[in-house]
């Protein structure tokens, strides 16, 4: 089972994935001929062309082997990702302090430390220096908390 | 005489108040973020990009040049205070750059590496003039199947700068080449890829894409390691080297300014690649290569001005020929689209302003960065002790801000989490998000050049060995990727990629 868990046999397989999801979202567009092409000739070369290359890449990895995948931690890219996410769902709707203050507590929650006081620490210096930035200094339209400032 | 009128002309758009301001700005980011291990140029700029929309076109790439040759100064200063690397030109430094501080000779270091760093820089703004306009006359003659065959040589060429295996490396060229058609058809006005989302049909932004892949995924690979800072207190010592040290290092970094900004005009060169092989040759040629790694002064000054003069020359097929040699460049490209500059041969001759404005202020930059760095040396190294769990939810922050501000738009930032977890899929597996990037910013005009080269010539393919110039570019790029299958090199290759490492 290791060997198929080597980092270059998994990163044929994605090449070899996104290949296959270009193919299969590519095929209504018409592909011309070569003289004048149509929207789909390139795609689907690159397609073929990025699949061919994730095969030869998990061949060489079972024939020759690997590095094994280290085991991920979930954690901090979830968190992030989530983090992001948060900010970008309460952006608009809340305002940029609320966002910010989800954002800044869900990534530090992410980190090995955490102290609630200094999150909050840098969550006050971190918001202080947005409005300063981007509301005052360089005049962007947003919102600071939705329908207060 | 012309070139002096040219230069005339950038200095005095150089030297503009506002302008002298931002690549302020822009030396004080680029040292800020070299200093700070855990986010480097790509990411910075790709944040700032959005904002360059509010400043005049000049000002915004002087800025974003800023903070490009800023970062190189600021990475060595680390690297030789506490032995961090804050960028990945800088990290043959600390092998001599640290022993050196250890010795008692940090300010000697500093200054030798801030010194060569702008002769070098010098050099390369120098040869940037010189190369500029023959290159661009060159460029003018380019039909579409040469452009065609240069971008492939481009991006063959930015495989050799990738650490992993040279064909994930392609894979990942051709994998941003499909992310890159996503959007309109040109010239058919079909929607492709764009699953009815409308803020797709303009294609992929590759500002939020450079901030996942560089940003999101490095903070997150930096909270699994658990990053410390280890600052502790450093002396700096007299900034005035000995007179000895003075001779040793100056045929130094005569030599590594040399080969740096020959390896910095290359596509796919850049200063890493510049300071690395400069660090190799000093060690062969010199008469002592033991002392090398225990404070040998040529190991700072070579790769030190390798890296600068890289950083300066890395700008020519991109201000020539529209071609980016690395992910910086590429953005740069970028933020000219967003200003409506279409980077190419036209700017210099359309633009000669901003051309040679931008030019001029580089060297400008450079001289700034010497004066401001060496007296403010104590407050970076201070900067050293922020712990990163304050630095990465602010890093994580401006990306988010940065992001929406491209548009005005969520979506970005949505774009921003989804390549944020692709790029860390893709650091888990080993792949690079340079030639990923490369290929999403080149792949539309790719397609467009080799579309047009197919209809002119009737749709036979022999049109790209049939024209001389693209005949050459192709077997550029054949030979490039034989001598990296070659055992040998390979071998090489990965030594040192390993010493990186």
């Amino acid at each position: 089972m290791s060997r198929f868990l080597s980092k270059d046999f998994l990163s044929g397989l994605l090449f070899i994935a996104f290949g296959l999801v270009a193919l299969y979202f590519g095929q209504k567009l018409a592909l011309g001929t070569t003289v004048r092409m149509g929207p789909g000739y390139v795609p689907r070369m690159l397609s073929i062309i990025l699949m061919s290359l994730g095969g030869l890449i998990c061949v060489v990895a079972l024939v020759a082997g690997s590095e094994p995948v280290e085991r991920p931690k979930l954690r901090p890219i979830t968190l992030v990702t989530i983090g992001v996410i948060a900010f970008a769902l309460l952006f608009e709707r809340a305002g940029l302090l609320p966002a910010l203050v989800v954002l800044v507590l869900i990534a530090s929650l992410g980190g090995e430390e955490f102290k609630i006081t200094e999150v909050i620490g840098n969550m006050v210096a971190l918001a202080i220096l947005c409005t300063l930035v981007f509301k005052v200094g360089l005049g962007m339209n947003i919102s600071i908390v939705r329908g207060v400032w | 005489m012309d070139l002096l009128n040219n230069l005339l002309l950038g200095l005095s758009v150089a030297v503009s108040l506002q302008n002298l301001m931002y690549a302020l700005i822009g030396c004080l980011l680029g040292t800020l973020i070299g200093v700070l291990p855990g986010i480097g140029p790509v990411a910075t700029i790709a944040m700032l990009l959005p904002i360059t929309f509010h400043l005049p076109p000049t000002a915004s790439l002087i800025m974003l040049a800023g903070i490009y040759y800023g970062a190189s100064y600021g990475g060595s200063t680390t690297s030789i205070l506490v032995n961090l690397p804050g960028e990945s030109a800088s990290v043959v430094t600390c092998l001599d750059g640290y022993q050196m501080a250890r010795n008692g000779r940090a300010g000697a270091a500093l200054s030798i590496s801030a010194v060569g760093s702008f002769f070098a820089g010098t050099v390369g703004t120098i040869i940037i003039v010189l190369f500029a306009e023959p290159l661009t006359r060159m460029a003018q003659k380019f039909g579409p199947a040469d452009y065609c065959s240069l971008m492939a040589l481009g991006l063959v060429a930015a495989v050799v700068l990738a650490s992993g295996s040279v064909i994930k490396a392609i894979a990942m060229v051709f994998l941003g080449l499909l992310f890159g058609l996503v959007g309109t058809d040109v010239n058919t006005g079909a929607q492709r890829f764009t699953f009815d989302v409308p803020e797709l049909s303009d294609g992929i932004d590759f500002a939020p894409v450079a901030m996942g892949l560089f940003g999101i995924a490095e903070i997150v690979v930096n909270l699994e390691r658990r990053l410390s800072r280890t600052g502790g207190t450093i002396k700096v010592g007299s900034l005035w080297p000995t007179r000895e040290e003075v001779r040793r290092a100056i045929p130094a970094a005569l030599r590594g300014t040399a080969l740096g900004a020959a390896l910095g005009v290359l596509p796919g060169g850049g200063p890493t690649l510049g300071a690395f092989s400069s660090y190799t040759l000093e060690k062969k040629i010199s008469k002592h290569p033991e002392q090398f790694g225990k404070g040998a002064v040529e190991g700072v000054a070579a790769p030190e001005s390798a890296n600068n003069a890289a950083a300066q020359t890395s700008f020519i097929p991109m201000l020539t020929l529209g071609i980016p040699s690395n992910a910086v460049m590429a953005l740069m490209v970028g933020a000219m689209i967003i200003q409506g500059i279409q980077p190419g041969p036209e700017v210099m001759t359309k633009k000669p302003d901003l051309f040679w404005g931008m030019i001029a202020s580089m060297w400008i930059g450079n001289l700034m960065l010497v004066v401001i760095n060496l007296p403010m040396i104590g407050m970076w190294v201070k900067l050293l002790t922020v712990p990163y769990r304050f630095l990465a939810p602010a890093i994580l922050l401006f990306c988010c801000i940065g992001a929406y501000s491209l548009q005005n738009s969520t979506f970005h930032v949505f774009q921003v989490a989804l390549f944020g977890v692709l790029g860390y899929v893709f650091v888990r597996l080993g792949c690079e998000g340079a030639p990923f990037l490369l290929g999403l910013v080149l792949g539309p005009q790719m397609e467009e050049y080799f579309r047009r080269a197919m209809l002119l010539s009737r749709g036979d393919p022999m049109v790209f060995i049939q024209r001389p110039i693209s005949l050459g570019l192709l077997i550029t790029t054949a030979v490039l990727l034989l001598i990296m299958a070659l055992p040998s090199i390979k071998k090489a290759r990965q030594q040192a990629f390993q010493e990186e490492g």
